[in-house]
């Protein structure tokens, strides 16, 4: 595995054709994180190359959002080695900024700023890129309004929304408001902290359906999910149990049986 | 200039102005997201919280023409001194003994302003003269009374009792006792009267007598948030000793007074030191104490998305009315992270002892074998407080008595009111609001702004730390007096010595409340690549400005009233009028400017109330 040139960090993403488009753009190799007992991440490797859409399936405490925290970089592992696009995380803090930028994350409980606008919120997902001065500007002025009115147009909300502060919208506005959020990072990996969990199945099912839609050959998305059942859009699924990968397989080729030794007796949730 | 701000800014600041509070409403209606828009203060949030600190560029902007030519030798020396500060024997048994007396002075006063507090309290509370007799106006009365005593700065008492007493040890207890006590009175009325009362009218109606339904219904409830309130009381009452010292009043501010003023400043350091040393054990022992027994924290800075808005007004000294300022804030480590099981914006019960005001933050409820530890320990704290304190008043040599024995009052009947009115008036009120508004906004915009400048750096955190700890024990005059070194007298320099004191008594609560929160959109941007400062800025500043500026509206009313002990340095206004016209003994001036002082507090009070009022109200 050749390492990406430095250069290349912090760029905006070549097209399809790039040659690195041959890199993982996530590899996790022997990832053991510590835990109370035994390790919350037990020697775990994986890779997720460009167009991948993969979930990440298990039952509470398997040690999923440790996985998603590793992959942002936010969780250093113990041992082991993680490689965004064939590149270990930087040791200077600019860098790793840098490389993180081009992760995005949808968090469980959204993370959004209460106290902002959506556009301002919006915005936020272009501070990394930004200095201080856009920054504050972004607090005064409405910036990149068109920017901002594709997003939303994206996840299905009007531009009506942008003045909005985001503490007076509704429980599905917030979830699309968070993922057009993240379009508007325009990250080449996508991870997801079980996005699905507390919503009804409905806004479950078309919430994940507009996640799935994301992925481009350049951009790729992993997805910590609660519910088998709703494995059918991902191209293959990572089984999580006890911190170690149970199977990492096509989501055609998982049977009963497979889910069954991941859930051990424990009843998968699928769906209110 | 109207046609050059946009239509769409132009309606965000009349929205500002016309919807103050209206910000985060639920109503998604397009009419109201109008009003919803904005924040209370016109800005972004984040923004907001640092904006004070603009006050800086005029301030920067005048320093140079301030400088004058010699000082710098001297300020070198203060600061190198502090790396060698005196050990002679002497110096430091000297320092010792005033240390020993400033603190005596401080425990005295408070508990002396604890015990009038208490019965102040119980005087003007509504509550308890409904059940005696079914009246209020008492109550209301003796409120609006307390509102006198409250609003004179305890410098000035002091000052008053000494030229009506003369000098002795009980007139620096008294000048803490007094101010202080009406300020309890106030918080602990307010208390009283924001319990509910269905309790107490059920005991009531049972047949049992008012003493007792009053204290089995109100006491217990009342007990913890009373007694983290009276730890920063008491915390208060060491910086207020240091400062009387300063004046004259004895103790150790004398010392550091007279050394600074013989530029000895290695026996200066020495006494700094162990002030130091002292005021951080003190802080550490209360903030052990507020643990060990379940207190509510000193004060809270909850976001108002994330804590009780109301509750965590973070008015520690209580100039809030009613139970939307509650003066201390039950803000457990983790009451700043959301919890939606939280109670709603007006808890039945907010100081509950076990309903888990103190502790519910720790996440654990108290063991069963614990259940009762707590009320030993206070009854033993208490047995050996009262033996301690009687000690420690003999020692001095304290004899309230003194107190009476008033000397022959000047004859104000001669007095020349023609003098009174020649005073520039509109000048020296004019220059103390603004001396008030420059260290306010030094002070309260610039703890974010240096937090924000070291994110990136946690070894400059406990050197930060340090400096703030210094800056709350090193009383304003003496900033001010060191200063002079530097600059000359006037309302630029007092500003900067009131504004550090402040610093460092804001910055260390935005530090304790900004780790105690929790900010997962903090986490979130440093997981998107955003670097420490903006996560920070963007992050967490969001959700902690509202009750941040609440505090930093309630300290600025502080300072208004504190504005007077810079006053020695020269044309700062009513404080420097004053001290003038007490050193001259013009007493028709001195009362005349006493009343300003304590109208002009009276309404910063009232302003103050509003202003943290409309941030704290739930969104």
């Amino acid at each position: 595995m050749s390492a990406a040139p430095a250069s290349e960090l912090g760029q905006p993403s070549p097209g399809p054709e790039a040659p690195r488009q041959e890199l993982p753009w996530l590899e996790l190799s022997q990832i053991t994180v510590p835990g109370r007992g035994r390790p919350r991440l037990d020697r775990v490797s994986l890779a997720i190359g460009g167009g991948e859409r993969v979930a990440l399936l298990g039952p509470s405490g398997a040690g999923k959002s440790s996985l998603l925290a590793v992959a942002n970089g936010l969780l250093r592992p113990a041992s082991g080695s993680l490689r965004w696009l064939g590149t270990p995380p930087a040791r200077s803090g600019r860098a790793r900024r840098r490389q993180q930028a081009r992760i995005g994350t949808l968090w469980q409980d959204l993370r959004l700023i209460e106290e902002l606008s959506v556009q301002q919120n919006l915005n936020s997902a272009r501070l990394a890129a930004w200095g201080w001065p856009r920054a504050l500007l972004n607090l005064l002025w409405p910036l990149d309004t068109a920017a901002n009115r594709d997003a939303l147009a994206q996840v299905d909300l009007g531009a009506e929304l942008l003045d909005q502060p985001v503490s007076a919208l509704s429980g599905g506005q917030r979830q699309r408001v968070a993922i057009a959020r993240l379009l508007r990072q325009d990250p080449d990996l996508l991870l997801a902290d079980e996005p699905l969990a507390s919503l009804d199945p409905r806004l479950a099912a078309e919430l994940l359906q507009l996640l799935l839609n994301q992925v481009t050959p350049r951009r790729a998305l992993l997805l910590s999910l609660h519910r088998p059942d709703l494995l059918a859009g991902f191209d293959r699924a990572i089984g999580l149990r006890h911190g170690q990968v149970l199977f990492d397989q096509p989501t055609r080729t998982i049977g009963p049986a497979d889910l069954e030794a991941l859930y051990g007796g424990e009843q998968p949730d699928s769906g209110p | 200039m109207a046609s050059l701000i946009p239509a769409v800014i132009r309606t965000k600041i009349h929205s500002a102005w016309a919807g103050w509070g209206a910000a985060g409403g639920q109503g998604a209606s397009p009419d109201r997201a109008q009003t919803t828009l904005i924040w209370p203060t016109g800005i972004a949030a984040p923004l907001a919280m640092v904006a004070p600190a603009l006050v800086l560029i005029p301030v920067l902007g005048l320093l140079p023409g301030l400088v004058h030519g010699g000082g710098f030798d001297l300020l070198a020396e203060f600061v190198q001194a502090a790396f060698t500060p005196s050990l002679d024997p002497l110096v430091v048994g000297s320092a010792i003994k005033g240390l020993g007396i400033t603190v005596g002075i401080a425990l005295l006063g408070w508990a002396a302003s604890g015990l009038l507090g208490l019965a102040l309290a119980l005087a003007s509370s509504r509550q308890v003269w409904v059940t005696y007799c079914g009246q209020v106006w008492p109550a209301n009365l003796l409120r609006r009374l307390l509102a006198l005593p409250r609003s004179i700065h305890e410098l000035l008492w002091g000052l008053l009792l000494l030229q009506v007493v003369g000098l002795q040890a009980a007139v620096a207890i008294a000048a803490i006792a007094i101010p202080y006590g009406a300020l309890i009175a106030r918080v602990l009325g307010d208390q009283i009267d924001a319990l509910p009362s269905g309790a107490l009218a059920a005991l009531r109606c049972s047949g049992v007598a008012a003493p007792q339904a009053l204290l089995t219904a109100l006491g217990p409830p009342l007990l913890p948030g009373l007694l983290s309130y009276g730890g920063y009381r008491l915390e208060c009452a060491l910086r207020s000793a240091t400062l009387l010292g300063v004046f004259g009043l004895g103790g150790l501010g004398t010392e550091l007074k007279l050394c600074l003023q013989s530029l000895q400043f290695h026996e200066l350091w020495t006494g700094l030191w162990l002030l130091l040393v002292v005021m951080l054990l003190l802080e550490t022992a209360l903030a052990g104490l507020r643990r060990r027994w379940l207190m509510p924290r000193r004060l809270g800075l909850g976001g108002p998305s994330s804590g009780n808005p109301r509750l965590e007004a973070g008015a520690a000294q209580g100039s809030g009315s009613g139970r939307a300022l509650a003066p201390w804030a039950p803000a457990g480590p983790g009451l700043a992270s959301p919890n939606p099981a939280r109670p709603g914006p007006l808890p039945t019960n907010p100081l509950a002892p076990e309903s888990g005001a103190g502790h519910r933050g720790q996440g654990r409820a108290p063991r069963p074998d614990k259940l009762g530890r707590r009320g030993r320990e206070m009854v033993l704290a208490l047995v050996v407080m009262v033996p301690l304190l009687v000690w420690l008043a003999r020692g001095m040599g304290v004899h309230p008595l003194g107190l009476l024995h008033w000397q022959p009052l000047p004859n104000l009947g001669g007095a020349s009111w023609a003098s009174v009115l020649a005073l520039p008036w509109p000048q020296l009120v004019g220059t103390t609001l603004l001396l008030t508004l420059v260290a306010a906004g030094l002070a309260v915009g610039l703890a974010p702004l240096l937090l924000l400048v070291i994110a990136p750096w946690p070894w400059a955190r406990p050197l930060l730390q340090l400096a703030w700890a210094l800056a709350r024990l090193w009383p304003p005059p003496l900033s001010a007096l060191l200063l002079l070194l530097l600059l000359k007298p006037g309302l630029v320099t007092a500003a900067l010595a009131l504004g550090f004191h402040n610093l460092g008594i804001l910055g260390r609560l935005l530090l304790e409340s900004s780790d105690d929160s929790q900010a997962p959109a903090e986490g979130a941007l440093q997981g998107a690549g955003v670097g420490p400062r903006l996560a920070l800025f963007y992050g967490r500043f969001s959700g902690l400005a509202r009750s941040y500026l609440a505090y930093g509206a309630y300290r600025a009313d502080v300072m208004l009233r504190e504005s007077v002990v810079v006053g020695l340095v020269g044309a700062a206004g009513l404080g420097t009028q004053l001290l003038e016209s007490l050193s001259s003994f013009a007493w028709d001036q001195l009362l005349a400017l006493v009343g300003v002082y304590a109208l002009l507090t009276l309404v910063g009070e009232d302003l103050s109330d509003r202003a943290r009022r409309r941030l704290l109200a739930p969104t």
